[in-house]
């Protein structure tokens, strides 16, 4: 019956993966998982191709259901929910291929995040709260259709909200362009806005700086730590590029084969055996003389 | 540039009218120019009945684009939804057939009983919506299409079937209360709706979930409650407008709603180009007055009566062939998803980009 959780205090974790391992059939995608993102952390996940990085995003987002363990979102269990209400709880992601509304504006494509915050949409409720919710989603429509002041309102304050968080990811200039027309890097930095449209207090982030250039990626980091400061968010960046990773991230952790291999602070992932023989080959230890 | 959800929340300047106003400015704007229409053609039974029969078309055309257009769905049943309407309306006004409110005239209180069958066949339509919806809008894909399909020729062998409905012979002497008024009222009704709904946040959601449904769920969006309600939406206007067909044909059988009807209006949504209302309403005048106009030609040139008749059997050859034509040269429609407006030449007014 106990709808929205409380305002989680600082320090709290506002996601947590506990033992979560996923079987498809046979294959065992992801094997005792365990994450916890608290507010202000900067943390990665790595892993080579096919690790099981994408798959625990999934799991997280609710896209995939776990086969044990469970995935708690700002104190609530969220085990058997779809990805929409996870989201409501403050769990936002963007895509490791750009998925964004292509034939929307790049206005529209945050409109679209902001609006679905409304605080008009059911998480979990009981029966009561759930009619009262009802009801109020076909008041909505009603008020849509008839054109109220208020609603008149509200759209401008969706409007208002989307406009700043073009500015703050440098998109104004493309306001009314449609999100096909972006070009890549923006692309990427709209999926961004888009997620902060929802207000999430956790941001995942799926290879953000695939298929950028050098110079993008350092622009990228250093966006990637104002926004977490700004918005006071916890980050969970998936991320090939090493550096990237190195550079921003507190804590990492590493997938092979579905497996948790390593876990750490930058420097003891870098040094640790196992990582680099997953990830880095064992050529790069050979031309390296092993570990440091 | 004409991106759908951009466009203006409604028909009217949106700068210079009053917020309180503006939601029912084009009620009243309209509810005179319907009357005075009603007066000019009231002498004329053929105009009267063709008028008819294209607004019906309209708001089968646009209620469907709601669903096809905006949401990305493909439902391929609408008849069936137009033919709970006729049947329920038929029925409802059948059974009032002897009532009259007697503190209203005669006239009035027919026009009353008339909204009454036809709010009733509407919503008996939305319901219908809900229920063939929800179960098969949670799935993603062409489950739509396959269980609409089964739904409209469920309708029509239930209506068969039934004594109530008159079997195959048909519903006749329903009570002729439509008017062009009327008709065209619903017709802006519909319009109305699908622009709102288009402009709004609501119809922002359904974009979006035309555009990529995964993502659309990420950001929140509700996709399964977004698309049953759209589809509610379209059913009801597609009742609503089989509710008016019932009361200006002199017959309503179940030929009148096969699968032909149904691909007759999907045609018409490809037509305009899946998203645009204006799209809608273009293609259904163009493809309502086609057999009319060719039925004339073959007047004209002096052919015998079968052959102007073959017309309504070469119709659907046409269609199938402009179908194909319209995929191979413009596979968005005539419109893509933009409006009328925004596809009129440099030189004419435009509307006013955005709300704010």
């Amino acid at each position: 019956m106990s709808t929205v959780a409380a305002a989680p205090a600082p320090g709290d974790a506002l996601l947590q993966a506990s033992g979560v391992s996923i079987r498809f059939g046979g294959l065992k995608a992801l094997t005792d998982f365990n994450l916890t993102v608290r507010q202000g952390d900067l943390l990665g996940l790595i892993g080579p191709n096919g690790a099981g990085k994408s798959t625990a995003f999934n799991v997280l987002t609710g896209v995939y259901q776990p086969t044990e363990g469970e995935v708690r979102v700002a104190g609530q269990r969220v085990n058997g929910w779809v990805p929409h209400q996870i989201n409501h709880l403050g769990l936002a992601r963007t895509f490791q291929n750009i998925r964004l509304f292509r034939a929307l504006t790049a206005l529209d494509n945050v409109k679209v995040a902001c609006r679905a915050q409304g605080g008009l949409h059911p998480v979990r409720l009981g029966p009561m709260a759930k009619a009262a919710t009802a009801m109020r989603n076909y008041r909505d429509w009603w008020r849509a259709l008839l054109l109220t002041p208020g609603f008149q309102a509200e759209e401008r304050e969706l409007t208002r909200q989307a406009e700043h968080l073009l500015e703050v990811m440098g998109l104004s200039h493309r306001r009314d362009e449609e999100a096909k027309n972006l070009p890549y890097g923006e692309q990427r930095r709209l999926e961004i806005a888009r997620a902060l449209g929802t207000r999430p207090k956790v941001l995942l982030l799926d290879e953000p700086a695939a298929g950028m250039n050098t110079r993008e990626k350092a622009d990228l980091m250093v966006l990637i730590r104002r926004l977490r400061d700004e918005f006071s968010l916890g980050v969970l960046v998936i991320e090939h590029d090493m550096k990237l990773v190195m550079g921003i991230c507190e804590r990492i952790t590493v997938l092979d084969h579905g497996e948790t291999i390593a876990r750490g602070a930058p420097a003891e992932v870098r040094s640790d055996r196992k990582v680099i023989e997953a990830y880095l080959g064992d050529s790069y230890l050979e031309s390296h003389g092993g570990a440091a | 540039m004409a991106a759908p959800g951009v466009t203006t929340l409604t028909d009217v300047d949106a700068g210079r009218v009053p917020p309180a106003l503006r939601g029912i400015l084009p009620v009243l704007i309209a509810l005179p120019v319907l009357a005075l229409a009603e007066v000019l053609l009231g002498a004329s039974p053929f105009a009267t009945y063709l008028l008819s029969v294209v607004g019906v078309n309209i708001i089968l055309a646009v209620s469907l684009n709601i669903v096809n257009g905006m949401t990305g769905q493909f439902s391929i049943g609408h008849a069936g939804f137009m033919a709970v309407g006729a049947y329920i309306a038929g029925v409802t006004s059948l059974s009032l057939k002897e009532v009259a409110l007697s503190f209203l005239p005669v006239a009035a209180s027919d026009q009353v009983l008339f909204t009454v069958a036809l709010l009733a066949g509407g919503t008996c339509a939305a319901l219908c919506g809900f229920l063939v919806g929800l179960p098969s809008l949670r799935l993603r894909g062409d489950y739509l299409a396959i269980v609409t399909l089964g739904f409209g020729e469920i309708i029509r062998v239930v209506v068969q079937n039934t004594e109530a409905f008159g079997r195959a012979l048909g519903l006749s002497g329903i009570p002729q209360y439509s008017s062009v008024a009327m008709v065209y009222f619903w017709v802006f009704l519909v319009v109305l709706v699908a622009r709102r709904i288009a402009g709004s946040s609501h119809g922002r959601s359904l974009w979006a979930i035309r555009e990529d449904e995964v993502a659309a769920e990420a950001m929140g969006v509700d996709t399964t409650g977004y698309k049953v309600r759209a589809f509610v939406i379209s059913s009801f206007f597609a009742g609503i407008a089989g509710g008016l067909f019932a009361h200006f044909v002199p017959i309503i059988n179940p030929g009148s709603f096969t699968f032909v009807k149904s691909m007759e209006i999907v045609v018409m949504v490809v037509l305009g180009g899946l998203g645009s209302t204006t799209g809608a309403i273009v293609a259904a005048i163009f493809l309502t007055l086609l057999p009319e106009g060719l039925r004339s030609l073959f007047g004209a040139l002096g052919a015998e009566g079968s052959l102007a008749q073959k017309v309504d059997q070469i119709r659907m050859p046409v269609y199938g062939l402009l179908l194909v034509v319209l995929m191979l040269a413009r596979p968005q429609g005539l419109f893509g998803t933009k409006e009328l407006w925004d596809v009129l030449p440099r030189w004419l007014p435009r509307k006013k980009k955005g709300l704010t």
